[in-house]
């Protein structure tokens, strides 16, 4: 459904992305991980075709066959109407402070479908529902800021699902949501990539709702995949040190219920942080922040398998289980 | 007698019939007692009134009805120094660092703002330096402005410009949620580190069950603008009393890293 091959993004003479090679399945669930800062977004915005006028963009994008990247403008936002749902980052930048916040989501329907006005705004409610917002006649006449962070997001997702797209890209969507209404939705994207094969790329620091969604995963850092497979295995058995350095630093749940225990218990930090771009050593890109890193990381690693489809690109891999 | 102690409280929104809750109000009939030196922490669903409930704590929002008293005394009450006094012992650290810093400031004139404004003097340079070393950062940030800095290093900035006024007590609204990972579990672990050594009281809202459970010996659970459980997290989270805060912790516990507590 989805195919990127030697995808190159670059901004002001720095490469910002560059993806050898990622495919996704109809009804599949594809998601992208890193640090803030590791290309998550701009890799989604490649797909979507919705970069900033100074990147350029190299190599493949192809959706159902067809070339995105050599679509013209009006062809490319046709594609994202109809076929393309997106939900961005930040649910205050998206949403327009200006228009309730119901008619943002019948905007969406109407864009792209020609259904009778009484048939929108049935529709507007169900999606609502859908996402679980409380009470959605009376929310959908609210403006975004009278929304709480949480319903704001849900409001977002509710216009991103509304034209039924084939194909869904979800950047951090649930970050400001509670748990319960987080498992909801993300049950809900589950659900409609399963009833009606809607792929899905699905972008998130935090591997635990990664590995609630995903079948598989990709490592992203330095707008490169550093490690990707089947979610299962890359969170059993990570090979790559900077998946590793993820997985640590996760707050997660204590276990066996010991509570008491896990007060107070420090968490565990990646060293440094992310360069800007531009500024990232040669060889891995990892490597000026690897507890690892020996001589050989200042050349580049080559791919290596450890099967099932489970790749990684690293000198000194972490020992499998 | 407790730090902070909120009675009986009702609060509603302007326009009251939004439809939020009984009859309108937000918060309905909320009781709730801060120990000084304490740690809190607000979880439940989005909407439920964890900010709002914060914001009337630390006096940003006003109540209608009830009580809410700082050290003893009714905050509706204040007024002159008092209220000032009041302002500077409590403080809040907002979600989105980004948006809580004004981006056509430069820092050192974000970071001086409280200061100024609660203790009527300018910090210089060299005391602001030592705010920001607190917090793990360099005086580099001062001429800084906010688009040229990390959210990491906002939020840092944030808990700074908090601290500067030395408060008796910190509110965090989802202070992470808008971080990474990895920028996350630093910054979690800086405010643990200034909790200890400055003896901070602190209350925070969060999402994530993970980290309220590492950060608060306290917890709360709201639903539909009430209190609906509350105690020490190893009773609340250990054995849940409701329906809901189980199905709070399960749903944090399928979209987790399960791990270990004691492990590393
Ligand atoms: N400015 C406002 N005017 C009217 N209603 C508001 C306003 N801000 C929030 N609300 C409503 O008050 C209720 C509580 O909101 P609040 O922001 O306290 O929720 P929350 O528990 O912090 O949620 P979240 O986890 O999503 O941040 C919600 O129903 C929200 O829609
Ligand atoms: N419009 C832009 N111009 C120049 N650099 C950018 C732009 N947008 C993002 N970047 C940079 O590209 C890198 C990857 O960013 P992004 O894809 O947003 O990361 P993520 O989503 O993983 O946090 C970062 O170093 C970021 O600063
Ligand atoms: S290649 Fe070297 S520097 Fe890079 S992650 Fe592996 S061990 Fe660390
Ligand atoms: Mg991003
Ligand atoms: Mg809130």
């Amino acid at each position: 459904m989805l195919e990127l091959d030697d995808l190159r993004v670059h901004i002001g003479g720095h490469e910002i992305v560059h993806i050898e090679h990622l495919s996704l399945e109809p009804g599949s669930r594809l998601g992208l991980v890193g640090e803030s800062g590791s290309g998550k977004t701009m890799t989604a915005k490649a797909v979507a075709g919705l970069l900033p006028d100074e990147a350029r963009v190299s190599g493949s994008v192809r959706f159902n066959g067809r070339e995105l990247l050599a679509m013209n403008d009006r062809q490319m936002s046709e594609v994202r109407g109809r076929k393309i749902g997106f939900v961005f980052q930040d649910p205050a930048r998206s949403l327009n402070p200006m228009m309730r916040v119901g008619r943002q989501v019948s905007e969406a329907i109407r864009v792209h479908s020609e259904l009778p006005r009484a048939a929108v705004a049935r529709k507007v409610v169900a999606l609502l529902e859908q996402v679980q917002l409380p009470d959605p006649p009376t929310l959908m006449r609210r403006y975004p800021h009278q929304l709480s962070g949480g319903q704001q997001q849900r409001v977002m997702i509710a216009a991103a699902i509304a034209a039924d797209p084939e194909f869904l890209i979800a950047d951090e969507p649930t970050t400001a949501l509670d748990v319960t209404v987080q498992e909801e939705i993300l049950r809900l994207l589950i659900s409609l990539s399963e009833q009606r094969g809607m792929g899905v790329l699905f972008v998130s620091h935090d591997l635990g709702v990664i590995r609630f969604v995903c079948d598989r995963v990709a490592v992203i850092y330095g707008g490169a995949v550093v490690e990707t497979g089947r979610t299962e295995d890359v969170i059993a058995a990570p090979r790559h040190r900077y998946t590793a350095a993820l997985l640590a630093a996760n707050p997660g749940m204590p276990r066996d219920d010991n509570f008491r225990a896990f007060i107070g218990q420090r968490l565990h930090t990646i060293p440094g942080s992310v360069p800007p771009v531009g500024t990232f050593p040669s060889g891995c890109r990892f490597r000026n922040r690897c507890v690892a890193a020996s001589e050989a990381c200042t050349a580049m690693p080559g791919v290596l398998d450890a099967g099932d489809g489970h790749r990684y690109s690293c000198w000194n891999p972490v020992e499998g289980l | 007698m407790a730090l902070v102690e909120v009675e009986n409280m009702w609060f509603h929104y302007p326009r009251a019939r939004l439809g939020a809750g009984v009859e309108g109000w937000t918060l309905q009939d909320i009781s709730v007692q801060v120990q000084a030196q304490s740690t809190l922490g607000i979880v439940g669903e989005s909407g439920s009134g964890k900010s709002t409930l914060i914001r009337v704590m630390c006096g940003l929002l006003r109540h209608q009805r009830g009580v809410v008293r700082f050290d003893g005394r009714d905050i509706a009450g204040l007024s002159g120094r008092d209220a000032v006094d009041r302002r500077q012992r409590n403080q809040m650290v907002f979600q989105n660092p980004r948006r809580s810093l004004d981006p056509r400031m430069t820092i050192r004139r974000s970071l001086s703002e409280p200061v100024r404004a609660l203790l009527d003097r300018s910090p210089d340079d060299t005391e602001m330096t030592g705010w920001l070393e607190r917090v793990g950062l360099g005086p580099d940030v001062l001429p800084r402005f906010p688009h040229q800095l990390s959210g990491g290093q906002l939020q840092r900035i944030g808990i700074a410009r908090s601290l500067s006024v030395n408060p008796t007590i910190l509110y965090a609204d989802e202070p992470v949620s808008a971080l990474d990972v990895s920028v996350q579990a630093q910054v979690l672990n800086l405010l643990m580190d200034l909790r200890e050594q400055l003896g901070l009281t602190l209350v925070m809202v969060s999402h994530d069950l993970g980290v309220v459970s590492r950060m608060c010996a306290e917890i709360v659970v709201m639903r539909h603008g009430a209190v609906i459980e509350s105690g020490p997290t190893e009773v609340v989270l250990g054995a849940p009393a409701t329906d809901y805060t189980r199905a709070l912790l399960h749903a944090a516990r399928a979209a987790s890293l399960e791990r270990e507590g004691a492990e590393g």
